[in-house]
């Protein structure tokens, strides 16, 4: 199959955005038409811009405690809204909102189409959730997954670094892992912490030590990105830093950012780890600090972890800073777990109120680190979906980044308090079309190694979006014209029109057979289950709609 | 491996060498199950020639029907899978036979929270173990024991709550457990629990309770620093299960504020069902699709009520058939026990039903991790495995998955 797009902007970040013919041929792209061959199916698209597919580098798509939040929640299920019934003149609502804070997966996979993205990452699978988070996202219609290992509480890691045992060791067991469970980065959560609470240690900075292993997270850090480093995986430590969502946490971000030593780091949901203790409550804006600090270092990249006012409910491996905040939960029940001594996690429903200090603070914190780390391949729009907001609202965040009065008509609904101490009204950067594609295109697709997504030069993959132009980006990024996912219209106007083929995306590392035995063993005596059982062979993976990517 | 019978875990690579129970009891019932479908392939009816004349007709009978229940004992993810597909296509009520098990917890879960360990974890990690038992647990799970004990240089403590024989609690002690009893009503545990929190030693011996631990297990109970509470919600066999839970539930959360304690509810091979369930429709089982859509009802989508308003049902003097009404039942596991009442049965007596399980004979099935490979969760929920067959005993029979996924399509 063939397909032409003639007379559409075409945008992805790299090549100047100007108009030009793009040819869909099978599963690739190419900018003409193969010799000797026509087009099957052609469109004319003046007044469009073409944009390769959308890649979310953090959402919370699949795993336990995605269902666990789903489990908890089923009176926040509301009727879904059709097309029809949706009102383009309702402010920020061009796209519906979801059913629930958490939908299925059937409706996950549909809503992230129809916005024009393709290939979204699980953040933090728990090793021996693994196999159920690979089952989750394969059920999840449309996209291409993947999925960062969670690591750094895991006990037995734990004992090997209080134990000194050579670094050598740690790199073949962080690759065996990543080969057993099939994900393509490595995440840690609250180096330590998490292992920490369920010694009842209610605190760990970064250089606090772990009162059962007499460790730091300092020490988990460097552990673990000298073995990224040296398994050579394209993306760096995905770190969840210590202290999330406290007042002064940012001093705990930047001892993780030293704790590595110089080598590349991946700060996520970056907002919720970015806060001074000073102003009028003793809470107040970092943003600066840490932007600057990107700014002036390439080895860094951040996502934001976007918050938007509603409800919604946070999930996390962080137990010990969910737990913290129990008495915050709206509705109040959680549920909080301790999970095979590899990590936990905790649910919380939680409402962020735009009249509320501290929830408007962390509003202007996100769009202040947007607005402040100058280079768009190394900061990413995220919303850490859901616990800072639905990822169905990217359309709204794009049009903030991109409208400075839309921004500040928001910005005057916040707590007074807010308005008085935030330097938003001060950064009058407005981004432009391109820096939002690489936003959201070509920077993940970077930061992941993904050589063939997230531009339109040939060869690429062919996950193609086309949207209608308009003066509104939110309602230009809400639904897009036509949707291709390797070449087959899958989407047009509404209207979904084909399957698509899936892949998951994995790691290419290599395994040292010796930590086969060594780890059955201790598997078998720890957990009383041998490695056999939990291990997820590439074949799982594979179906007659569905591969594998190294 | 986790063993398709309980759910639970064993080390032995051969099922059969485990003495167990249950299990032998459940592979004397694998053999009939052979045997009929040795049988059928005997007689020259092989399965997979006539598999798409069966579909027809039974989808013939689907597309006419107005009520549709896809109801039974659901082991893989697999089968899960094609069953809430199915029930979407057909708009049908789902729901897990003897999901009213699971359901206790899952009700009392979603009023008021939960704090829960996984099974290796307490297993490496707790040091004091309560669990509110009777001997029909170990029946069901005469593996648990073994399975929770780490096997460490310090015995773990478990206090034993329930009405229970000595037996059950000697298999405490042979899993080297440091054992204590204190038998009792189930129904007064959370009282008792709580009673004892608000005590001190000191007052301990002035009380008359006639429930109360000794000096020395409460001063063990109060030292605890990390406790592991563990029940089955199918021991719970009397009215308004769901509260006792969540007393339960919030007398954990209550230690929480100042130690460490989690919940080890115990459910059985539904478990994976609902987490499928879940993470397709957006809620647990017992639900109920409208035009594609599913709405969750856990009181009113239940097997029990859809077959309670199925009219036949409603004395056996008004039984009227009624052909719009189709029940579609599953069992991909080799439990002996029927997973409906006589009652029940009765009244479905009227309904045409599809029977994917292994006795039919017009959709005989595999059991799923006996003689098909599948994908199913632990029984705390945490972990999903891959349980393979050691062999295959019949290969032409199609798993309950198959016969599903040819009736969606």
């Amino acid at each position: 199959m063939i397909t032409r797009l003639h007379g559409a902007v075409c945008i992805d970040g790299i090549g100047k955005s100007v108009i030009r013919d793009l040819v869909l041929n099978g599963e690739s792209i190419c900018s003409t038409l193969p010799n000797d061959s026509r087009a099957d199916a052609e469109y004319r698209l003046d007044n469009h811009i073409v944009v390769s597919g959308g890649i979310d580098i953090h959402t919370h798509i699949g795993g336990g405690k995605v269902n666990i939040a789903r489990l908890l929640l089923p009176e926040m299920v509301e009727h879904r809204r059709s097309h029809s019934e949706r009102s383009v003149n309702e402010e920020s609502n061009w796209i519906a909102p979801l059913s629930s804070p958490v939908p299925g997966t059937w409706e996950t996979g549909r809503r992230y189409l129809e916005m024009g993205y393709t290939a979204c990452f699980e953040p933090a699978v728990l090793p021996a959730n693994a196999r159920h988070a690979h089952a989750e996202m394969a059920d999840t219609p449309w996209l291409d997954t993947g999925g960062y290992l969670l690591l750094g509480n895991d006990r037995l890691l734990l004992e090997w670094i209080r134990d000194g045992v050579p670094q050598q060791q740690i790199n073949d067991y962080v690759g065996w892992m990543l080969r057993a469970h099939q994900c393509c980065a490595v995440k840690v959560v609250n180096a330590g912490g998490i292992d920490a609470f369920k010694f009842n240690q209610r605190h760990l900075n970064v250089d606090d030590q772990h009162l059962h292993f007499g460790i730091t997270p300092r020490q988990i850090l460097r552990s673990l990105s000298h073995a990224v480093e040296s398994l050579g995986l394209a993306h760096p430590l995905h770190v969840h830093c210590s202290n999330l969502g406290l007042a002064g946490n940012i001093a705990a971000t930047m001892a993780t950012i030293d704790s590595v030593e110089g080598r590349r780091l991946h700060l996520t949901h970056a907002q919720f780890h970015c806060y001074a203790a000073d102003g009028p409550h003793g809470y107040s804006s970092a943003a600066k600090l840490l932007a600057d600090r990107v700014n002036s270092d390439p080895s860094l990249s951040i996502d934001v972890g976007q918050v938007q006012f509603g409800q919604t409910v946070t999930l996390s491996g962080d137990t010990m800073h969910q737990f913290a905040n129990r008495n915050l939960a709206r509705p109040r029940k959680a549920i909080f777990q301790d999970l095979e001594c590899q990590a936990g996690c905790g649910v919380l429903p939680f409402r962020y109120r735009q009249d509320q200090y501290v929830h408007g603070l962390l509003w202007t914190i996100g769009i202040e680190l947007f607005l402040r780390v100058e280079d768009p391949l190394r900061v990413f729009l995220t919303t850490d979906h859901p616990n800072g907001a639905p990822f169905t609202s990217y359309p709204h965040i794009i049009r903030l980044l991109m409208d400075y009065d839309f921004r500040m008509s928001v910005f005057s609904r916040l707590h007074p308090d807010v308005q008085k101490s935030s330097p938003l009204p001060s950064l009058k950067r407005e981004y432009s079309l391109e820096e939002i594609i690489k936003m959201t295109r070509l920077g993940p697709a970077k930061a992941l190694g993904l050589k063939n997504r997230g531009s339109l030069i040939d060869g690429c993959l062919a996950d193609v979006v086309v949207y209608e132009r308009s003066e509104n980006p939110e309602q230009m990024f809400s639904r897009p014209h036509m949707v291709f996912r390797r070449g087959e219209l899958v989407y047009r106007d509404g209207l979904f029109l084909n399957n698509a083929m899936k892949s998951t995306v994995i790691a290419n590392v290599q395994v040292d057979s010796q930590m086969d035995d060594l780890l059955n063993r201790i598997w078998r005596s720890r957990y009383g289950y041998s490695t056999e059982m939990i291990v997820v062979h590439t074949d799982e993976l594979r179906s007659k709609n569905r591969t594998v990517e190294w | 491996m986790i063993c398709p019978f309980c759910s639970l875990l064993c080390d032995a690579d051969n099922l059969k060498e485990i003495q167990c129970d249950l299990r032998t009891a459940s592979l004397v019932q694998l053999e009939s199950l052979r045997s009929i479908k040795a049988g059928l392939q005997r007689l020259g009816k092989q399965v997979d020639t006539e598999f798409a004349e069966r579909i027809a007709e039974a989808t013939e009978s689907l597309r006419a029907a107005k009520r549709i229940l896809i109801t039974g004992r659901i082991a893989s993810v697999a089968t899960a899978r094609a069953a809430v597909t199915f029930a979407a296509k057909y708009n049908a009520t789902i729901d897990c036979a003897e999901s009213g098990h699971g359901f206790k917890n899952i009700l009392a879960i979603q009023r008021s929270g939960l704090n829960s360990v996984s099974l290796a974890e307490s297993r490496d990690h707790s040091d004091f173990f309560i669990v509110v038992v009777d001997d029909s647990m170990l029946a069901a799970c005469p593996r648990m024991p073994a399975a929770l004990s780490g096997g460490k240089l310090i015995p773990q403590t478990v206090l034993l709550l329930g009405d229970f024989s000595i037996a059950t609690a000697e298999l405490w002690k042979k899993a080297g457990f440091d054992t204590w009893s204190v038998p009792c009503d189930l129904r007064t545990v959370p009282s008792s629990l709580a009673q004892w929190s608000r005590c001190s030693v000191q007052s301990l011996s002035n009380r008359s309770s006639e429930m109360h631990p000794t000096k020395q297990l409460f001063e063990r109970m109060a030292q605890a620093e990390y406790t592991t509470v563990v029940w089955s919600a199918e021991n719970l066999k009397f009215d308004q299960a769901d509260l006792w839970v969540e007393r339960m539930l919030q007398w954990i959360a209550g230690r929480n504020e100042t130690t460490r304690c989690a919940a080890l509810p115990w459910s059985s091979l539904d478990g994976t069902f609902q987490q499928v369930c879940t993470w397709l429709t957006g809620f647990p089982g017992r639900v109920k699709f409208r035009d594609g859509v599913p709405q969750y009802d856990p009181h009113g989508q239940s097997y029990e009520q859809w077959i309670a308003r199925t009219p036949v049902g409603m004395s056996p003097e008004s039984f009227v058939v009624i052909p719009e009404s189709v029940v579609v039942l599953i069992d991909e596991t080799a439990s002996s026990t029927p997973f409906l009442n006589p009652e029940s049965m009765q009244a479905l007596g009227q309904c045409n039903v599809i029977e994917l399980t292994g006795n039919s004979k017009r959709f005989p099935t595999a059991v799923a991790g006996v003689e098909v490979t599948a994908d199913i969760f632990r029984a705390d929920q945490t972990l999903l495995a891959r349980v393979s067959p050691t062999r295959k005993l019949v290969p032409s029979v199609k798993s309950a998955a198959e016969w599903l996924e040819g009736l969606s399509q």
